[in-house]
């Protein structure tokens, strides 16, 4: 279901260690050694965090040598792009229904004015 | 405006600012049009200036009930403006929760009004419920509601 993956994906982003690991990763593909860098924790608890994002696809990682580089996939946001389409979707239908409703509402109130007005649709 | 959490829509409508005025700022007309059926707006409450009340209460055909709580008018300019959000309660009173802001505007125009919506998210991370993702997923059809239920105004 497209909703589970929204809430899978916003629990996942929810965390401020795995947002900043997404931050970096959108200026380019990382080892793991740096990307755990920054972060004041035990690299096991990195580790962690780094699979809660590869388990969501948001990020994938390969090994190069010795090294294991990580690198943001953000295909993986698409179900999230939707949830905005969703919103607008209901703008829009919310406007139609205005549009429908004002314009049926003038019909209504000036009959004597204009009688021989065209009638709306 | 930012794309990935913002929405905006203009449409030319019909209608005079007046007329869409009331449809935005009369709860009972209000109700007319809000939601889709069958979902049903059963409950408005709307204090028309800066910082009044603005709460609905929304209910489906399952007796499903939406009550975001009460929000706010954040501007109110008859027949031109009209703001609101729901990260506020009335009085400005932040409520810690809350998700949008809205903005619409009515602009007149020869043909009636040019209508201006926009709308203005908090990170979709901080909504709360899914429920309410899979409710408004079941918001479809708009345009067979439209006609049905402006055939039912005309009768």
């Amino acid at each position: 279901m497209a909703n589970q993956r929204i809430d899978l994906i916003f629990s996942t982003l929810a965390d401020p260690t795995r947002r900043a690991v997404i931050e970096r990763l959108a200026s380019g593909s990382a080892p793991v050694k740096e990307l755990a860098a920054p972060h004041d924790m035990a690299l096991p608890s990195f580790l962690k965090h780094l699979d809660v994002l590869e388990r969501v696809e948001l990020v994938t990682s390969r090994k190069v040598g010795r090294q294991r580089i990580c690198a943001l996939h953000p295909e993986a946001l698409a179900p999230v792009e939707h949830w905005l389409t969703t919103q607008r979707r209901i703008w829009e239908a919310r406007t139609d229904r205005l549009a429908a409703f004002a314009e049926a509402l003038e019909d209504q109130e000036q009959p004597l004015i204009a009688p021989g007005k065209e009638t709306r649709k | 405006m930012n794309p990935e959490l913002d929405l905006e829509l203009t449409r030319i409508i019909k209608a005079r600012p007046a007329t869409l005025w009331r449809c935005w700022s009369e709860p009972e007309l209000l109700k007319q049009w809000f939601c889709p059926r069958p979902w049903k707006v059963t409950e408005v409450t709307m204090e028309l200036k800066p910082g009044g009340i603005f709460h609905f209460i929304i209910q489906g055909p399952d007796g499903t009930v939406i009550d975001e709580g009460a929000g706010c008018f954040l501007s109110v300019e008859p027949e031109r403006l009209l703001s609101f959000t729901d990260a506020m309660g009335p009085g400005y009173r932040p409520r810690g929760k809350g998700f949008m802001t809205a903005i619409v505007s009515f602009e007149p125009v020869e043909a009636g009004t040019r209508y201006h919506a926009l709308a203005k998210h908090a990170s979709p991370e901080d909504r709360k419920t899914h429920e309410e993702m899979g409710f408004y997923d079941g918001w479809g059809t708009a345009a067979d509601q439209m006609e049905e239920f402006a055939k039912s105004l005309e009768n």
